[in-house]
């Protein structure tokens, strides 16, 4: 059975009288271990679609199935809970809690999941080496670099050990040599340890790097190289 | 974590949590300071209308304290009475007798409330001694030795040795006349009693007014003068048939309005200062939710409950709500102190001034009442909690969707 | 309140009288005459009288003797001979003052305004009614009530700037002998509070007075004061200055 499922989903905005339609049912599955990318330009669905695999969101109409939760009724209460254990979030950027330092920001999660604090930070300090950015834990956000704070996020998404990390254009305000990096970096991690990453991108070369590219256009499927293989 | 996170976003916009905690520091403050200089008026009204003149409890015949009849009058020994005696509450006891007259020295002469005193007994229900400004408090050795108020000293043109005649209908429908000799005067700043008072000693004008061995009333003290009206209710069932025991709230209903006045217009100080205190917690913390849209989203995201959002917007306010009364407290406390040992004289700008029967003196000056720190220490952490509800709802409620794409 | 007025006693007696007649005075103008005559007869002279005043309170009861004299109608004096404890108190009334003699202090005392609605000597007799009671002709409006064979009824209502205590009073004159019957008395409420019979009628030389007043305060139906002349002596060799404060206390 796949991990994530999505049975003909369509997610409709509305902005006053006016129906915005982000994604127009759309089907896709994805299985425990994949590094899979959601391709296309901006306005294409790839965040909105994201949210949904990321119980941030519920459809419009058609099925989420997120490791055997159903999102459409579930309580905002149980889709916190869902999220805190089985997904990590990378945004874009400035997506650190600024008065935290990087390893609490890291813990955060592990702390809402009432792990004691030195488990915590023994997790945290292994991951902050994994990711090369141990020396820094004490630093504020507002103290490191874009690709620092990208990192500390990734360690953040990673410490409660989730099935899937999703990240929504985790590389859009780095320069491509960091973002090349940061992508080795997240491939490394999901072949080392199994960790299911699913990530929206727009950049070409961030796309080539993935293992199975899905396309997005106005909401619609175009192309998943996984249905195309 | 929680704890430290909601520490650490108050002092991430200094000036802003600076500024509302100043106020709320100001207004805790001030109102501690007003509470306690309004209720030092209080207690000055109420002890210059029960310990210049009436004392606490008072036992009489019935209607006495409304028709002060001559003839109303008790044996001096229900001043001893077992019921009075065994009430824990009453600290003393002082028989006293009442005559109206006419005071005159040669041609000047002035109607005069006279109030035949055992001296030792009555100085522990009023306080007059502490309100001496020439001589000496009557003795009863000295026979028809007299104290008369500054008003009345200053109407007849009195001075200490003066001779004085008093005259009244006697008991006995004779002419009552005697000398009295000024000994004592007295300024308590309530013109009623400076101008009409006179205290002489009891066996004196028993003598004059032909009620030997008779009294009108025994004054007496309280410890708590607050239970007066309870302790009159305790004490009525076993004193003889035909008396009456009052509280000073019966004596001096208007002094009880005053009281209740007070309870309210200390509310409403209350309540406009932490309005406006309110509002300003409201506004920072509406400001400081807004700013952080997206990190509630984030926080969200990674999959923070709605309920823990709240209860950190709500920890955010209530630590500024406790540090606010920590400090506004200790300030607080501060200025009543000083307040309270020295105050400030205001006699060289008004006189005193009587109202409800007790007299307002021309000072300010603050006394220690719990409840004038519970209340404002009470108000401030509600309004904190109050303020602080809205915007901590308006967190939780945030959509993450939303929240997250938020710059 | 206090009554302390002792001497004022015996003035009173002879100023009620006084008032009495010169209500009588006041009547209708066929009679107008008539009253000025026995006024100017009455007040042309002067007097002397030994008074027995018996005062009943709810409380106590007493007997004072006291002897008066009186000039016109603007000098009295007062003084009293029994009971020994008060013997030699004395009132002095000049014009609208009243002064208080005491004897067992030996001072004088005038009686200040504000004391002038008290009560005189313990009585129901007030210092007002020593000072202002020969005064209702000139303080009150003066009318004809009613005639009847035998009387005269005549109503006095204050003029509109007097300082008066009362609301309105009323006589009864008797017309043949020209003697007051009855006074009553009403507050500014209309309510009767006071009444004074008049009894005991003798010849006492030319003239014809009533002997006995008694008061009776409405108010208080068990208590009254009864004023009675034992001996009344008219046109003595008086002048104004045997009224003075000196003879207050000297006598």
């Amino acid at each position: 059975m796949s991990l994530i499922e999505l049975k003909n989903v369509s997610k409709i905005y509305r902005l006053g009288n006016q129906e915005i339609p982000a994604l127009t049912n759309v089907s896709l599955t994805f299985d425990e271990g994949e590094f899979a990318v959601l391709a296309g330009p901006s306005g294409s669905g790839k965040t909105t679609a994201l949210n949904l695999i990321g119980c941030l969101d519920r459809p419009t109409s058609g099925e989420v199935i997120v490791s055997n939760l159903t999102l459409g009724t579930a309580s905002s209460k149980q889709l916190a809970d869902f999220r805190l254990h089985h997904i990590g979030f990378i945004f874009q950027s400035y997506n650190l809690i600024p008065v935290l330092t990087a390893a609490e920001n890291a813990e955060f999660t592990l702390m809402l999941q009432k792990v004691p604090k030195l488990k915590r930070r023994k997790i945290v300090c292994q991951l902050f080496a994994d990711l090369g950015i141990d020396g820094l834990e004490d630093r504020r956000p507002a103290d490191l670099s874009g690709g620092q704070q990208q990192r500390v996020a990734i360690a953040r998404a990673m410490a409660a050990n989730p099935h899937v990390i999703l990240a929504d254009e985790p590389t859009a305000n780095l320069d491509s040599h960091t973002a090349e990096e940061l992508l080795a970096l997240m491939r490394q991690l999901n072949q080392e340890k199994g960790t299911t990453f699913i990530f929206s991108s727009h950049d070409d070369r961030v796309i080539s790097q993935a293992q199975r590219v899905i396309r997005l256009e106005d909401g619609r499927l175009a192309d998943d190289s996984k249905e195309s293989q | 974590m929680l704890l430290s996170l909601a520490f650490r976003n108050l002092w991430r916009n200094r000036r802003r949590t600076l500024l509302t905690l100043s106020a709320m520091v100001v207004s805790a403050a001030l109102l501690i300071l007003a509470l306690g200089v309004f209720s030092g008026m209080f207690k000055d009204m109420l002890a210059s209308a029960t310990e210049q003149y009436y004392g606490h409890l008072v036992l009489a015949k019935p209607e006495y304290h409304l028709r002060r009849d001559l003839f109303a009058n008790l044996s001096v020994d229900i001043t001893n009475h077992p019921a009075l005696m065994n009430e824990p509450e009453i600290l003393a006891r002082s028989p006293r007798l009442r005559s109206f007259g006419l005071l005159s020295k040669q041609l000047s002469s002035q109607p005069v409330e006279l109030l035949g005193i055992i001296p030792e007994l009555e100085q522990q229900v009023t306080s007059l001694q502490n309100k001496i400004t020439a001589g000496d408090y009557p003795k009863l050795e000295d026979r028809n030795g007299a104290m008369i108020g500054q008003g009345l000293a200053k109407k007849m043109k009195l001075k200490l040795g003066d001779e004085l005649v008093f005259v009244t209908q006697a008991a006995d429908g004779s002419i009552g006349n005697d000398l009295l000799i000024v000994r004592g005067v007295f300024a308590t700043g309530d013109s009623r009693n400076d101008n009409n008072l006179v205290l002489v000693p009891l066996p004196w004008l028993q003598e004059v007014v032909v009620l030997p061995g008779r009294i009108h009333e025994v004054a007496m003290t309280l410890a708590n003068p607050m239970l007066a009206a309870e302790v009159a209710d305790r004490l009525t069932p076993h004193l003889p048939e035909n008396t009456e025991v009052l509280g000073w709230g019966d004596l001096l209903p208007e002094m009880r309005e005053v009281i209740a006045a007070y309870g309210v217009s200390r509310m409403i100080i209350v309540t406009i200062l932490y309005l406006a205190t309110g509002l300003g917690i409201l506004n920072t913390f509406f400001m400081s939710v807004m700013e952080r849209t997206r990190e509630f989203g984030i926080l969200m995201a990674q999959g923070m409950r709605p309920m823990a959002i709240r209860a950190l917007v709500l920890l955010e306010t209530l630590f500024l709500g406790g540090i606010a009364l920590a400090i506004g407290l200790f300030c607080g406390a501060l200025m009543t102190l000083y307040m309270q040992q020295i105050g400030i004289d205001l006699t060289s700008y008004i006189t005193p001034i009587t109202y409800a029967g007790g007299t307002i003196l021309p000072r300010l000056h603050a006394v220690f009442e719990v409840a004038n720190f519970l209340v404002p220490a009470g108000m401030l952490l509600l309004v904190s909690l109050v303020a602080g509800f809205l915007p901590a709802n308006r967190a939780a409620r945030l959509n993450p969707v939303v929240a997250v794409r938020e710059d | 309140m206090s009554i302390y007025n002792t001497p004022l006693i015996r003035k009173l007696l002879p100023l009620l009288i006084l008032l009495s007649i010169l209500s009588t005075t006041a009547l209708a103008l066929d009679i107008q005459s008539v009253i000025r005559e026995v006024e100017q007869q009455y007040m042309g002279t002067s007097s002397r009288a030994r008074t027995t005043m018996q005062v009943k309170t709810s409380h106590w009861e007493r007997t004072l003797e006291m002897e008066a004299w009186s000039l016109e109608r603007d000098y009295f004096m007062v003084r009293i001979l029994e009971p020994a404890k008060e013997r030699g108190v004395a009132t002095l009334k000049r014009n609208r003052e009243v002064w208080n003699y005491l004897p067992k202090v030996d001072r004088i005392i005038k009686v200040p305004p504000s004391m002038m609605g008290g009560s005189w000597m313990g009585s129901h007799i007030t210092n007002d009614d020593l000072v202002k009671a020969n005064h209702i002709d000139e303080d009150f409006q003066l009318r004809l009530l009613e005639e009847t064979e035998t009387n005269y009824v005549i109503e006095c209502l204050p003029k509109e700037d007097a300082a008066v205590v009362w609301g309105k009073i009323v006589y009864r004159v008797r017309k043949t002998p020209q003697v007051p019957e009855q006074i009553d008395y009403f507050d500014e409420e209309m309510v009767r509070v006071r009444e004074i019979h008049f009894d005991d009628i003798q010849q006492i030389g030319e003239r014809i007075v009533p002997l006995r007043l008694t008061v009776l305060p409405l108010e208080k139906p068990d208590e009254m004061t009864v004023l009675h002349y034992r001996e009344l002596v008219y046109d003595l060799d008086l002048d104004e200055s045997y009224f003075s404060l000196r003879n207050l206390e000297s006598r």
